[in-house]
């Protein structure tokens, strides 16, 4: 008994001092303004590169405190990271994950918390809900044009290669994400400029679109044509389900010249073409992974995002935070389009990689400056946010 | 003489040990004010996260104690929450009806856990086996449900007025106090508790494991019904990955509550409630120390199984004894 006693004793009296020191540790520090991001990937390349631009660099440079969350799968995750974050004193919250987005804007609007989405936009029907709420502050990243014409523009310089035999990796097209949905049209809708070339009886941009939001996945009995060879359909990132392993293998075995991927496709594909010819083009950014991966062969195609284009969004917040909030002449939300930068060789990657690092990146704070204060006007910002940054 | 004494030490340890789940929840409690004034965090907020985050887990696990008093365990019962949230998000999308969804999430867990049972009984097998395999039916009927009308999600819209600490604590009282009355004052769990202390006896005494598993289940069954619906309201947005982390943690949560791994009499219907609270204090504390640090998730990963290893060492001290535990 007495045994029991000295070691519940001395469980507790440890664990008091721990969170104490732990505590207080903190204590000492400036006040931060706290931001919390909410992330769909904690892992990946992209995921990480935004992240260290976020706490090595803008950390350093302004007085806020990056909270991040961990992966969130769903759109329960996403509601429990949020209500942690309100709980932990942030002022804002930046999202980087999209299982449910309006329901994201619904709980920060209700908790009096500043809500921002980066690297992605809102649909129209979601942006005409959203634009007004007082605690919506924007989103800034590819528009939905951008993004179906960048899967587009991928499909057309594969056809012009010559390639004909693909396979397409639509990443969140099955959770109807937006972006996915409109890089995989963009693909589709190029492949089907062939005039033997349909999918589902048609080849109208609008009418692909429509398809994949009602089906939720490219249905490969739906292409047709005499041209081209659609021999492979993936989507999602169920890593540990057999049965979507078995389906990434199965398009691999079918040999596609080319995996025309919405997003992410290096993670998905990357270990299980090793080997063979098949060839990635992909939407992501440009990390390490890809460095690699263009140096290799594996990836002959990129079209990305780099590590500081989450900055504007950070002002943004910063500005909104601070009481200073940017709205558009109508007083409402910002939707600001930003474009990727696009590899077709190592070289090329190269010297877009070495134009935007952690230590020097593209937005480093005397750009960011300008868009920080109190008497921003919506056509400076837009005008920072929609100049064409690629490096020469 | 040595004998008595032995005795008196014995029950005191017992009443400590019993009483481990109880004062950890005050320790994280006073721990989490502490830290968190320190902190300086939203306490309101934070207090609301807890019951948001705390309930769903409570009210499926209390379910559950009925399966774990048995000395059993169900492997499925994430899977069978999501689909009665599937169900019940169907049929909200089809006809407005929250009542018909409150209906049709339990009636389809019930069915669910009906068939573990009588699949278990039948076959003469531990239902332990028949939910491992009811799992895998599971997943397949939820994927169908998700993807039975093209998709990968089943958004559900027009809930939002349920989703409030209130309703879910409504529901988690009046659950739990029917499993308090049926499980303390009638004789199923009596019963339930003689054959997860000693089956063999129980049987010579006359009662049937079929039976009562059979109404283990159904208890179950009832929790994730319950379960499911709240994480239908909560979620909004229902993919295969929903619920998908229920399953270990009511593992987790009653062995906090300081409930017996082998089930039998010592089980407590409160240890459900205790041990989900207690985990998710214990995870809003790591929160709050962790949030800035690189790999937090890892660390805070860890941090909880210390703590389910030590919960389990100090409830199996009460069995070291020259006593026969039973």
């Amino acid at each position: 008994m007495k045994t029991l006693k000295k070691i519940v004793s001395v469980a507790v009296a440890l664990a008091l001092i721990a969170t104490a020191v732990l505590a207080l540790a903190s204590c000492g520090e400036a006040k931060k303004v706290k931001i919390g991001v909410i992330v769909a990937d904690a892992t990946g390349s992209e995921a990480l590169s935004f992240r260290n631009y976020y706490k090595e660099y803008i950390e350093q440079n302004y007085a806020v405190e990056f909270l991040y969350s961990d992966a969130l799968t769903d759109a329960e995750a996403e509601k429990a990271a949020i209500e942690n974050f309100i709980t932990s004193g942030c002022k804002a919250i930046i999202s980087l994950a999209s299982a449910d987005r309006p329901a994201q804007i619904e709980q920060c609007e209700k908790a009096g918390v500043y809500y921002a989405v980066a690297s992605g936009v809102l649909n129209d029907d979601e942006y005409a809900k959203y634009k007004d709420y007082k605690y919506y502050v924007g989103a800034i990243g590819p528009s939905l044009d951008v993004e179906y014409q960048t899967g587009y523009e991928m499909a057309k310089a594969q056809i012009a290669q010559g390639k004909t035999k693909f396979a397409i990796y639509g990443a969140g097209v099955g959770y109807r994400i937006d972006m996915h949905v409109q890089r995989t049209a963009g693909m589709l809708a190029a492949l089907c400029e062939d005039e033997s070339t349909t999918y589902g009886g048609v080849s109208i941009p609008g009418a692909i679109i429509g398809s994949l939001y009602t089906d939720g996945e490219v249905s490969l009995s739906k292409f047709q044509s005499s041209k081209y060879e659609l021999v492979g359909y993936h989507a999602l990132w169920n890593f540990g389900d057999a049965t979507w392993q078995a389906n990434l293998a199965s398009v691999v075995a079918a040999e596609p010249e080319v995996i025309l991927c919405a997003g992410t496709g290096l993670s998905v594909f990357g270990q299980a073409v090793s080997g063979t010819n098949v060839k990635i083009c992909d939407i992501d950014s440009f990390t390490s992974d890809y460095a690699t991966a263009m140096q290799n062969g594996t990836v002959t195609y990129l079209a990305g995002k780099y590590a500081s284009s989450i900055g504007p969004i950070f002002a943004a917040v910063l500005d909104a935070v601070n009481g200073h909030a940017v709205k558009t002449e109508a007083g409402e939300a910002l939707a600001l389009g930003q474009s990727y930068w696009v590899a077709t060789s190592y070289a090329q990657f190269e010297k877009f990689q070495s134009a935007d690092s952690v230590a020097n990146p593209i937005f480093n704070k005397t750009l960011l400056d300008t868009v920080v204060g109190d008497s921003i006007s919506y056509g400076t910002f837009k005008t920072f946010v929609e100049t064409d940054r690629t490096p020469a | 003489m040595d004998k008595v004494k032995t005795n008196e030490k014995f029950s005191k340890r017992q009443k400590l040990i019993s009483l481990t789940p109880i004062i950890g929840l005050v320790i994280l409690l006073i721990l989490y004010v502490v830290i968190g004034i320190i902190k300086d965090i939203n306490f309101k907020a934070g207090f609301e996260a807890i019951v948001n985050q705390s309930v769903i887990l409570a009210i499926v696990a209390t379910g559950a104690i009925f399966i774990f008093t048995l000395g059993s365990f169900d492997i499925s019962l994430g899977a069978s929450t999501l689909v009665s949230a599937c169900a019940g998000g169907l049929v909200y999308n089809a006809t407005g009806s929250v009542a018909l969804m409150l209906l049709t999430c339990v009636a389809a867990s019930l069915a669910a856990s009906l068939v573990s049972s009588v699949l278990g009984s039948i076959f003469n097998l531990p239902v332990f086996v028949t939910t491992v395999a009811m799992m895998s039916v599971l997943s397949a009927v939820s994927e169908m449900l998700i993807t039975g009308k093209g998709g990968n999600q089943i958004r559900i819209s027009g809930l939002s007025g349920l989703e409030n600490i209130w309703v879910k604590l409504i529901f988690l009282v009046i659950f739990t106090a029917i499993c308090v009355f049926v499980f303390e004052f009638t004789k199923v769990g009596r019963r339930q508790k003689a054959l997860g202390g000693n089956p063999v006896c129980a049987k010579l005494t006359g009662i049937s494991v079929k039976t009562y598993a059979i109404l283990a289940f159904i208890m179950a069954g009832v929790g994730i019904g319950l379960g499911g619906f709240l994480t239908a309201v909560r979620a909004s947005t229902i993919t295969s990955g929903t619920a998908s982390d229920i399953g270990m943690n009511i593992f987790i949560a009653i062995v906090f509550g300081g409930m017996p791994i082998s089930g039998g009499p010592r089980s407590r219907i409160y240890a459900a409630i205790i041990g989900s609270f207690s985990i998710r204090i214990l995870s809003q504390i790591l929160t709050m120390l962790l949030a800035a640090v690189p790999g937090a998730n890892g660390i805070a990963q860890i941090v909880r199984a210390i703590f389910f290893l030590a919960m389990v060492y100090l409830a199996s001290m009460n069995y070291r004894t020259k006593m026969l535990p039973r």
